[in-house]
């Protein structure tokens, strides 16, 4: 493992050096799986199973700060639609006690279920119409694998973290996390269901710190 | 001849018997194989339908879910969802069980082959020990599997089901991680819709499970499968057996090939009890008809053959009387032969033994002729004595052709005879002699005419018919000579005028040494006619004596005609 830090003063920094002066960030690169699929102009997430392994296609990964973080005072909303017969988006990465709601965009039933120990829910079948849109509130860490007990191939991932820090890859692996807090810390970069990196990193107010995942 | 009859009539029932029996047996086979494969057609369908329910079931997102996401303890309650109507509802008669898919349990496997056990048995069919022991299994299978497993709760009431094990694959790995195993109660065939006596059970582990059946017939038939399964790889036969005294057809089938599961056979027993008494029935039909057909047949032998022998015994006598009489004839005709034989070689060594001594009584004679010292009417004496050896020559000479005749050894070698010229020349010679001076010839002969014969002897029949004609006539008497063709033969007539001959005698003209004057009026050994006539029959034809009366006496020889093509290099004339 390689760990280089980079310490320079960003050009943000100095422009509006009141508002993110006391916080850290860290950008850098995970190197992802070669993606197994073809090119394809529109690009559509999906989450596939490889072996066993649950995973997006094409990869993405998820870097998020690990460490223990009080729970956000005001609970957000997220959303994963079904659109054409497929979860969008297909990865979610939420932080614990987060609502995630399922609108249903297409022309069919839906009926999305997770038997996950992270959380078990079933939702019912329902038509794209129905209000209140279904929703769940996902309050255990760990990997949701989502389902539609109609359309058997559809899965989804929801990623279930204690941190309220992180973020998801650009499909070329590079991130960037800012607005961290200080100290010492592991930052993750979840890759699939079986594969989570790990980096130790020692933030400090107002630096930017390089990390990458090879 | 009546055995042979009842041989093959014995036979022919036998034959007829055995014959009709295997049509029977092969109609039984046909009519019992039809129901089978009715049977195995509505098994077929209910098979298809139940793998494909438990293959709609492996795919349920629900259940793969739980086996996927860790979430085992939603397995049984996700699949009560989807088993519900597999499972519920009161189970079928077993009238209506060859058409339900109502299952008696279901259980999942875990990735190992051991059974998951359910939280709330009531709920998936309860199972006994030996039932759970022969569900799990060493491996999971990838293949659907059809087995058959015996609850042996009681010894006298063994339940027997069949389960259908489908694998599911997971599809993160595409690895086999559990199974669903769906027991069934097995199918099986009544008697209202199999046909009347037709039995089905299930072979297994060395025992047969045909609850119709008495369990000491269980037993024994169940050796006897064994037996045949052990001996033959073949999936399915057949073979009689007698349960309690009554023969049976008894067919068998495997039920899971390629199975993990151990074989099971499905039995189907048949009662041939019908088809025997049907047989014996016929048996004793075609025996009764035959036995009255060979009795009829014997009475209308016997009749026939009374009035048959009848007529064959008088022939069988009259053929030996006939018999007897050939035999007679045949020695009298022998003794005859050998009598006519002896004649003959008697008048041959005769007519050799006299040659010689004429021979030099005649060389004597012309010597003493030749003297001039005599007297001149012992020349007269002499020259009379001489024409006498010549006369006697003349006889022997015939004698000795008669009997070369007689004995067969005379061949005439046929050749073309111009009978005109022959005629012809033996009318110059006849009108030499002087005493023949007045005597008017008449000749009526065709230009051309040809008859087949040796020249010799031909010459010989027509001297000798002419010599008569003259010796026989008066003076200035007539003599006339025709010929005439008819057909295939020529007809040569010679008469002559003179004292006709008696008609006593007539008959007997033809006969060796008889003369038709008497010997002193005219010259002549009694030898002519009769060599006139052998010669001709010889030459295949014949002479007869046409007419004798009012100065007028004829004769006629019959030739065959020669035709041009007939031997013409040979011809002489």
């Amino acid at each position: 493992m390689r760990l280089r830090v980079l310490v320079s003063v960003s050009a943000i920094c100095i422009l509006s050096p009141i508002a993110v002066l006391a916080e850290a960030v860290v950008e850098g690169h995970v190197e992802l799986p070669k993606s197994h699929s073809a090119p394809v102009m529109a690009k559509r997430y999906e989450i596939v199973t490889i072996g066993g392994v649950l995973s997006p296609q094409p990869p993405l990964a998820v870097v998020y700060l690990d460490g223990s973080f009080p729970k956000s005072t005001a609970p957000a909303t997220k959303e994963i639609a079904q659109k054409d017969l497929a979860f969008l988006p297909s990865l979610l990465p939420v932080q614990v006690g987060t609502r995630v709601e399922f609108p249903n965009l297409d022309d069919t039933y839906h009926s999305i279920f997770s038997y996950s120990p992270a959380k078990r829910f079933d939702v019912g079948r329902y038509r794209p119409e129905e209000r209140p849109i279904p929703s769940e509130v996902f309050d255990t860490p760990g990997l949701v694998t989502l389902r539609c007990d109609i359309h058997e191939h559809m899965r989804g991932l929801i990623l279930v973290l204690n941190t309220p820090y992180f973020v998801v890859t650009n499909p070329d692996g590079r991130f960037r996390l800012s607005g961290l807090p200080s100290g010492h810390y592991a930052l993750k970069a979840w890759i699939n269901s079986k594969t989570t990196r790990e980096q130790p990193v020692e933030l400090k107010a107002d630096t930017v710190l390089h990390v990458d995942f090879p | 001849m009546m055995l042979v009859v009842l041989a093959l009539t014995a036979l022919g029932l036998y034959f007829t018997q055995r014959k009709v029996a295997a049509t029977a047996e092969r109609d039984l086979q046909e009519n019992f194989q039809a129901k089978l494969v009715s049977l195995h057609k509505i098994q077929e369908l209910r098979h298809t339908a139940l793998t494909e329910r438990c293959g709609e079931l492996v795919f349920k997102p629900r259940i793969h879910a739980a086996l996927e996401d860790n979430a085992l303890d939603l397995l049984y309650p996700s699949a009560k969802d989807e088993l519900r109507d597999l499972m519920e509802g009161p189970e079928p008669s077993q009238a209506e069980a060859a058409g339900s898919l109502h299952a008696r349990f279901y259980r999942f496997l875990d990735a190992t082959g051991a059974i998951l056990s359910p939280p709330n048995p009531q709920d998936v069919g309860e199972l006994g020990a030996k039932v759970k022991a022969q569900l799990a299994l060493k491996k999971l299978p990838e293949t659907q599997q059809i087995g058959y497993v015996s609850e042996t709760a009681d010894a006298s009431d063994e339940a027997v089901d069949e389960v259908m094990v489908v694998p599911i694959f997971s599809t993160e790995t595409g690895d086999v991680i559990s199974a669903l195993v769906v027991g069934f109660k097995p199918f099986e065939v009544i008697s209202k819709s199999a046909g009347p006596g037709l039995k089905s059970g299930i072979w297994m582990n060395g025992r047969l499970h045909l609850p119709s059946v008495p369990e000491s017939a269980q037993s024994a038939l169940g050796k006897e499968i064994a037996n045949a399964v052990t001996k033959s790889d073949r999936v399915e036969n057949n073979f009689s057996v007698t349960i309690n005294g009554t023969p049976q057809l008894l067919f068998y089938k495997l039920l899971n090939p390629e199975s993990i599961f151990p074989p099971a056979y499905e039995v189907c027993v048949y009662p041939l009890t019908e088809s025997v008494a049907q047989q014996r029935r016929l048996r004793w039909q075609i025996g009764g008809a035959g036995a009255l057909l060979l009795l009829g047949g014997f009475v209308v032998s016997q009749l026939v053959a009374a009035r048959l022998s009848v007529p064959v015994e008088k022939l069988a006598l009259d053929f030996e009387e006939d018999h007897m009489q050939r035999k007679r004839a045949e020695a009298a005709l022998a003794s005859t032969s050998e009598e006519l034989e002896r004649s003959a070689r008697y008048s041959a060594d005769a007519s050799h033994q006299l040659k010689s001594p004429v021979s030099v009584l005649r060389a004597g004679l012309d010597s003493l002729l030749a003297r001039e010292d005599f007297k001149p009417e012992v020349y007269h004496e002499l020259s009379a004595l001489l024409h006498q050896t010549y006369r006697l020559t003349g006889v022997i000479d015939d004698l000795l052709l008669l009997s070369r005749v007689d004995a067969g050894h005379l061949q005439i070698e046929a050749e073309r005879v111009n009978l005109g010229k022959l005629i012809e020349e033996w009318l110059d010679d006849l009108s030499a002699l002087p005493d023949s001076a007045d005597m008017k010839i008449e000749k009526e002969l065709p230009a051309e005419i040809y008859v087949a014969g040796e020249k010799r002897y031909t010459s010989l029949i027509v001297q000798n018919l002419l010599e008569n004609a003259r010796k026989y006539n008066r003076p200035g008497g007539c003599i006339r000579v025709a010929a005439r063709r008819e057909t295939a033969e020529v007809m040569l007539t010679v008469g002559n005028t003179g004292r006709p001959i008696a008609q006593t005698a007539q008959q007997h003209i033809f006969e060796r040494f008889h003369r038709g004057a008497p010997v002193s009026e005219i010259s002549g050994h009694g030898l002519g006619l009769n060599l006139a006539r052998e010669l001709a029959r010889l030459h295949g034809g014949d002479l007869k004596l046409l007419r004798s009366d009012n100065d007028w006496t004829e004769f006629e020889v019959r030739f065959r005609v020669a035709h041009p093509s007939f031997n013409r290099a040979a011809e002489v004339a």
